[in-house]
């Protein structure tokens, strides 16, 4: 398994793996000042790989992800550092025309609300037709039939009857499943999946999150699952970012993550997720609010909802700790986290 | 769809009764005498005046001067004017130039709206876009006898490129100016209309996920973006063509055409209100099926309408 | 303090924060005051008696001393052009005003009472949007005004103000009419409903805040269009006439003349431009201003 580099592994080679974000600055320029929405992300996934990431609205995740899909809207977004490198190219140095062919065949994306992201005055076998159309120039007719085939996959009851219908006229669920074909229709090697199941009912979510970890595993995709609800990761994931206020605050391979965590706010987390076995207990809830992007706190952007608060929290920002191969924090007192003791 | 159409038909008939009962009402009913300076500036003659009122019973109940009247408009039967012209031969020598004078209008307003809008709602913010807002804020503003008369001073009185009135054949060429001069409010409209759904859908998810799909940026703007902000550009189009009617009178009557607008604006002047009865009627029907029509053409357009 | 009201007050300051900031706002509103100040003391801006002829001077073209020159009558232009605002300015608001009043009441008992007073309103609506404004301004003023054989002033202007609202009203009666379906199915007015508040007091106090924004910038424009209008209906002769002094007029008198002396006809029409422009430009900006999609 890959390494997750640490932020203090800056420029330089990189590690090699199929999809990199390295030292990633993102910021929006609004009337009332500047957002650092990604203050200096790095991840990777590599083929067949499964990296979730994940954190509250506003932590960056999917600022993250729209920037290495090239779909930022900038202004007034503005990329101010970093590198994104897909197969070892930078893709935020690459001119426009090679950028665009890599989106769809090399990096695809599903979104989180089907219902919008499909446009409404086109058929369903018509929008995953055109990746044929376009990338591969196939025929109409060609395409169309690929586009039943993808429908079949994806597992949409009678594709050749549906594949005139309009997005509308699907259920959320089906809808997703549309999104799904028409990203995994030319093969890319990875995949972002932006919240794909935060719109769907709880039953359609497990289906849905079932028919990815098949498609990955069939096709041997790089997975970034980016989600704010831990429980949908656990089963499909092999490693877990967490991000919080634009940074990562946590790296870890799930199941340690699940067992102890090293950041306060992933432990908070596990602790909010309702458990069986702790029925009739209170259940734990993170007190105050997420942080204000344009009005970060200073130290650690955690600290005003933190349990091991110290001085050095307000005044310092603690660095992306390497606690062993595979693991690292960005808490300075991540030992008293894992140990458990809080203040 | 069927089914809607027909109810929508339905619906049409009370509202194109209720109209043309209130018209022929206003015209013969309201004044107390309704022979009072109609004519022109005599007296109008009394063979006339009995024959009007024989054609449309102006002495018999309300109610059946109505039926006369819907029957006399249904049979083609519009009578004569106090000049002995035969109402209906007016109407036909001057609807095929109103109707040239309007399409082109309309092709005007879709071609140049939409294009005007689509750029400058591609470029927001830009040189092009201020250029163009600030023409559509003036076409907006002037009222359309000042546009008329302002080109057909500069075109025709100054530079002479064109003739300041059109001749009675009005051949297309000579239809340009005026037929522009005519489109001038809807077009400033459209290419609105057309610069705010640009702009709005420009963030939305479809676009970005068009753009996610690896399409070229020519292909996103002229299929998945064009595609969802013309709708409501052809919807106001299609609504707007009644109002056309109005345009043309003043249009019309600044250049000279003889269409149903000049026709109307003559009658006026020469005060003969037989010719306005038939025509109001025929334009209120134009508006009701136009407007049909093009909630109908809404459904091609945008599948997510449903007819209930 | 009822929490539509709260919301209405912070939506206006959020408008405002936004138009001061607007160029266009500010033009617009100073020309506003400036055709204002016009109609209300037009011997500000010019000595001259705007009624005195000298036939004479018929149609000479600008000087120094008629900075817009003389009419086919011998009148001076300029002074006939300042006065021209009174009558374009009062024709316009109270016509809208009208238009306001009848347009707004059938738009809230069609939403507000719904059913069958619904669909006859918009039914009876469509019926008025059938006729193109012109030719139904036609047909009233045809009808209507040759009874009065002598009238006044007021009489003339009045038959036009009437005239533009009774044919104005239907678009009108639309807005309100979605604004108040819009609003009484915001959850505040369903509580005001279920607490048993009246009829009358869930339309002042609820409902006609939230409709004020969306009539408010249709009247602005209105007032322009209005102003468009009543040129147009006096240039084909139906509208207003001497002894009434408007630039609509100004320029019906003039049109045969646009080959040899324009200078009669384009000053009133520049003058008549300005204005509706003035408020259509005023009623846009506030209208991007409270449209958030826009900002």
């Amino acid at each position: 398994m890959i390494e997750v580099l640490p932020e203090s592994a800056g420029s330089g080679t990189g590690s090699g793996a199929l999809l990199e974000v390295e030292n990633l600055h993102v910021e929006f320029h609004t009337r009332t000042g500047v957002a650092k929405a990604v203050n200096g992300v790095t991840y990777s996934v590599d083929a067949g790989e499964t990296l979730a990431v994940l954190g509250e609205s506003g932590s960056g995740k999917s600022v993250t992800a729209q920037t290495i899909m090239g779909i930022l809207d900038i202004p007034p977004g503005k990329i101010a550092g970093g590198a994104i490198r897909f197969r070892g190219v930078d893709l935020l140095k690459l001119p426009e025309d090679e950028r665009r062919k890599i989106r769809g065949e090399g990096i695809a994306m599903i979104f989180q609300d089907a219902l919008s992201a499909l446009n409404p005055v086109f058929p369903v076998g018509w929008q995953i037709a055109e990746m044929f159309r376009i990338h591969r120039g196939m025929s109409r007719a060609d395409a169309k039939k690929k586009a039943i085939e993808l429908m079949d996959r994806v597992r949409i009851p009678a594709a050749k009857d549906r594949v005139n219908d309009f997005p509308h006229q699907f259920s959320g669920g089906m809808r997703q499943r549309i999104m799904i074909a028409m990203s995994i229709a030319l093969d890319p090697e990875v995949l972002i999946a932006d919240e794909p199941t935060t719109a769907l009912d709880v039953t359609v979510q497990a289906q849905i999150m079932e028919l990815l970890a098949e498609l990955q595993r069939d096709s041997n995709m790089g997975l970034i699952l980016i989600t704010h609800d831990l429980g949908v990761v656990a089963d499909v994931a092999d490693k877990i970012a967490v991000m919080y206020g634009g940074r990562i605050v946590e790296n870890a391979p799930v199941h340690e993550l699940y067992r102890n965590p090293t950041h306060p706010y992933t432990k908070g987390l596990l602790e909010s997720i309702p458990r069986v076995d702790l029925k009739g207990q209170e259940l734990y809830a993170i007190k105050g609010m997420p942080p204000n992007l344009l009005q970060m706190p200073t130290g650690c952007a955690f600290h005003p909802r933190c349990p091991y608060k110290q001085e050095k929290c307000v005044s310092e920002v603690p660095p992306l700790h390497t606690i062993s191969g595979t693991r690292s924090s960005a808490c300075h007192f991540w030992r008293e986290v894992l140990d458990g003791d809080a203040q | 769809m069927g089914r809607y159409a027909i109810r929508r038909l339905l619906q049409l008939i009370p509202v194109l009764l209720g109209t043309t009962f209130l018209i022929n009402f206003m015209v013969w009913q309201l004044p107390g005498d309704p022979f009072a300076a109609r004519c022109g500036q005599r007296a109008c003659p009394d063979s006339y005046i009995s024959a009007m009122r024989e054609q449309f019973a102006l002495d018999q109940p309300i109610l059946v001067q109505y039926w006369h009247f819907l029957k006399n408009l249904l049979s083609g039967d519009l009578g004569v004017n106090f000049n002995q012209v035969s109402v209906a031969t007016q109407l036909a020598d001057a609807w095929p130039i109103t109707i040239r004078l309007a399409l082109m209008a309309v092709a005007f307003e879709a071609i140049v709206g939409i294009a005007a809008g689509v750029l400058s709602g591609l470029k927001r913010g830009g040189f092009l876009d201020n250029v163009i807002t600030i023409s559509t804020l003036l076409m907006l503003s002037l009222p359309v006898f000042v546009t008329g008369f302002i080109l057909q001073w500069l075109l025709g009185v100054q530079l002479q490129w064109i003739n300041p009135t059109v001749s009675p054949e009005a051949p297309l060429s000579e239809l340009v100016i005026p037929a522009f001069v005519l489109a001038s409010l809807n077009l400033a409209f459209t290419a609105r209309l057309t610069r705010t759904s640009i702009v709005e859908n420009r963030r939305s998810d479809y676009v970005r996920t068009a753009i996610a799909k690896g399409m070229t940026n020519k292909r996103v703007v002229a299929v998945h973006l064009l595609r969802n902000s013309l709708i409501p550009a052809l919807t106001f189009l299609g609504t707007e063509v009644g109002s056309l009617m109005s345009g043309a009178i003043v249009t019309e009557g600044i250049f000279n055409i003889h269409g149903i607008g000049g026709l109307l604006f003559s009658a006026i002047n020469n005060q003969d209100f037989t010719i306005v009865v038939p025509v109001t009627s025929l334009l209120v029907l134009i508006y009701l099926v136009t407007n049909l029509l093009v909630d109908l053409l809404y459904g091609v357009l945008d599948p997510r309408i449903r007819y209930e | 303090m009822s929490e539509a009201n709260e919301k209405t007050r912070s939506l206006w300051h959020d408008t405002w924060d936004i138009l001061k900031r607007r160029k266009i706002f500010w033009i617009s509103l100073v020309l506003l005051v400036l055709f204002l100040v016009m109609a209300a003391f037009p011997t500000l801006f010019t000595h001259k008696d705007p009624e005195f002829a000298e036939l004479a001077r018929s149609m000479e073209p600008p000087s120094k001393d008629a900075w817009f020159g003389f009419d086919l009558q011998g009148r001076d232009v300029y002074a006939r052009t300042i006065y021209g605002a009174r009558t374009s300015i009062i024709v316009g608001t109270l016509a809208t005003l009208g238009t306001v009043l009848l347009g707004g009441v059938a738009g809230v008992i069609a939403a507000y009472r719904g059913r069958w007073i619904d669909s006859l309103l918009s039914r009876v609506g469509e019926m008025f949007l059938g006729v193109p404004y012109v030719l139904g301004a036609i047909i009233i003023l045809g009808t209507v005004a040759p009874v009065q054989s002598n009238p006044t002033k007021t009489m003339i202007m009045g038959v036009v103000i009437i005239v533009l609202a009774v044919l104005g009203w239907p678009v009108l009666m639309r807005i309100a009419r979605s604004a108040v379906i819009q609003a009484k199915h915001q959850d505040y007015v369903q509580a005001a409903r279920a607490l048993g508040a009246g009829p009358f007091r869930i339309i002042f106090k609820h409902l006609l805040p939230n409709s004020l924004a969306p009539i408010l910038v249709y009247s602005t424009i209105t007032i322009g269009s209005y102003i468009g209008a009543e040129a147009t209906l006096s240039l084909l002769g139906i509208g207003l006439r001497s002894p009434v002094i408007s630039w609509g007029i100004a320029i019906a008198d003039h049109t045969r003349y646009i080959r040899t002396g324009a200078h009669a006809m384009l000053f009133p029409a520049a003058f008549l431009s300005l204005c509706v422009l003035t408020f259509v430009m005023l009623g846009e900006a506030v209208r991007d201003a409270l449209d958030p999609k826009l900002r």
